[in-house]
């Protein structure tokens, strides 16, 4: 250990910097910052009797179509090569594509919470809040229409009151996807009219604010797609709650600095 | 849910006449159910991302103005009475 601490000490600091390309190499101080916020999430999610997954940083292309993510994102994907050249395959965009994947064509419990955590990949134009990649930790709420809701204020709520116990100064509102494609526009008004999707905001490095948490109501569009039903073989509810590791790191250092940041969230008080 | 269109009920204002009209005879053409005035516009899946659309292009010709996205709130357009209040004819 002190061979590996004084050798740490010699490495250089980046002091968060991110790459013209949106790639991210913390320095030692921020990837225990990082590595902190993943494990309180976690406990979170755990102590909320979600099950944890884990899953394959590629996604195969079918399921983005499925998804309808490329009507939605078009100009987000990430493709790469598979070893067997059979199938194209992309970068995850997001976790909780994969839940889905594994619940397809299956009858799930009317209280059902998934939870994983896994690198994600928007090739969204890179600046200082928006990394090509980055961690997202997810909770995803399946069950009946007042399961899902239930599920999602409880986690707007409980993370909200985290995040102030942590000192940060947050806001939550009404949002909507960042849909560019003018099909699209009808997606992002219903989004917003309906209030299916809540976020978390603070303010980063930058001093504007970015968004470090997302609650979701996808009501059965991906159930439907999916077919992912209950008992009554009615397409499921389901959302998600998600957390962009990175830049909650990002707000907890411009507020507190890195050494504050992590013995705050070290100490910060175990949520259920 | 709101009540259903058939029952007795006093005179409609005109705006909400108008768009009662719309909605039930184009926009939700082809669908059994109908609305009422204080039907909540938005549950049970009866709006959707195509027809948000025509709806706002509806009250956009009708009031002459363009909608900015801001104002697309539920609070503004919870039901067929809320959409007349807020957005008015020209």
């Amino acid at each position: 250990m002190n061979i590996l601490n004084s050798r740490a000490s010699t490495l250089p600091h980046s002091d968060f910097s991110i790459s013209d390309d949106g790639l991210l190499s913390p320095d030692a101080a921020e990837t225990r910052l990082i590595h902190a916020l993943q494990s309180r999430f976690r406990e979170m999610a755990l102590a909320a009797g979600a099950e944890e997954r884990q899953f394959p940083t590629v996604i195969a292309e079918e399921i983005l179509i499925r998804s309808e993510y490329f009507q939605s994102f078009p100009e987000f994907a990430s493709a790469v090569n598979s070893p067997n050249k059979k199938g194209r395959y992309f970068l995850s965009p997001a976790v909780c594509y994969h839940c889905y994947q594994l619940l397809m064509n299956s009858v799930v419990p009317e209280h059902t919470l998934l939870t994983c955590q896994g690198r994600c990949f928007r090739a969204e134009s890179a600046n200082g809040s928006h990394l090509w990649e980055f961690t997202m930790r997810e909770i995803v709420f399946l069950g009946s229409d007042g399961f899902v809701r239930a599920q999602c204020d409880a986690w707007k709520q409980r993370i909200t009151s985290w995040a102030e116990q942590l000192g940060l100064i947050v806001k939550l509102a009404p949002a909507a996807d960042p849909f560019f494609v003018a099909e699209t526009r009808g997606k992002k008004l219903l989004q917003r009219i309906k209030e299916l999707k809540y976020e978390l905001t603070a303010p980063g490095l930058s001093g504007t604010d970015v968004p470090v948490a997302s609650f979701n109501l996808h009501e059965r569009f991906f159930t439907s797609r999916f077919e992912v039903t209950l008992t009554d073989r009615e397409p499921a509810y389901s959302g998600c709650a998600a957390f962009g590791i990175e830049r909650w790191c990002m707000a907890l250092m411009a507020q507190h600095g890195v050494k504050e940041a992590l013995r705050r969230v070290e100490e910060s008080d175990d949520l259920r | 849910m709101g009540n259903d269109a058939t029952g007795p009920s006093a005179p409609l204002n005109p705006a909400v006449e108008n768009l009662l009209k719309f909605v039930n005879e184009d926009l939700l053409a082809g669908s059994k159910e109908k609305v009422a005035p204080d039907t909540a516009l938005f549950d049970e899946g009866r709006i959707d991302s195509l027809k948000i659309l025509r709806l706002i292009a509806f009250l956009e010709v009708r009031s002459g103005k363009k909608i900015p996205d801001e104002l697309i709130v539920m609070d503004r357009f919870r039901t067929i009475e809320t959409i007349a209040k807020n957005f008015p004819e020209r």
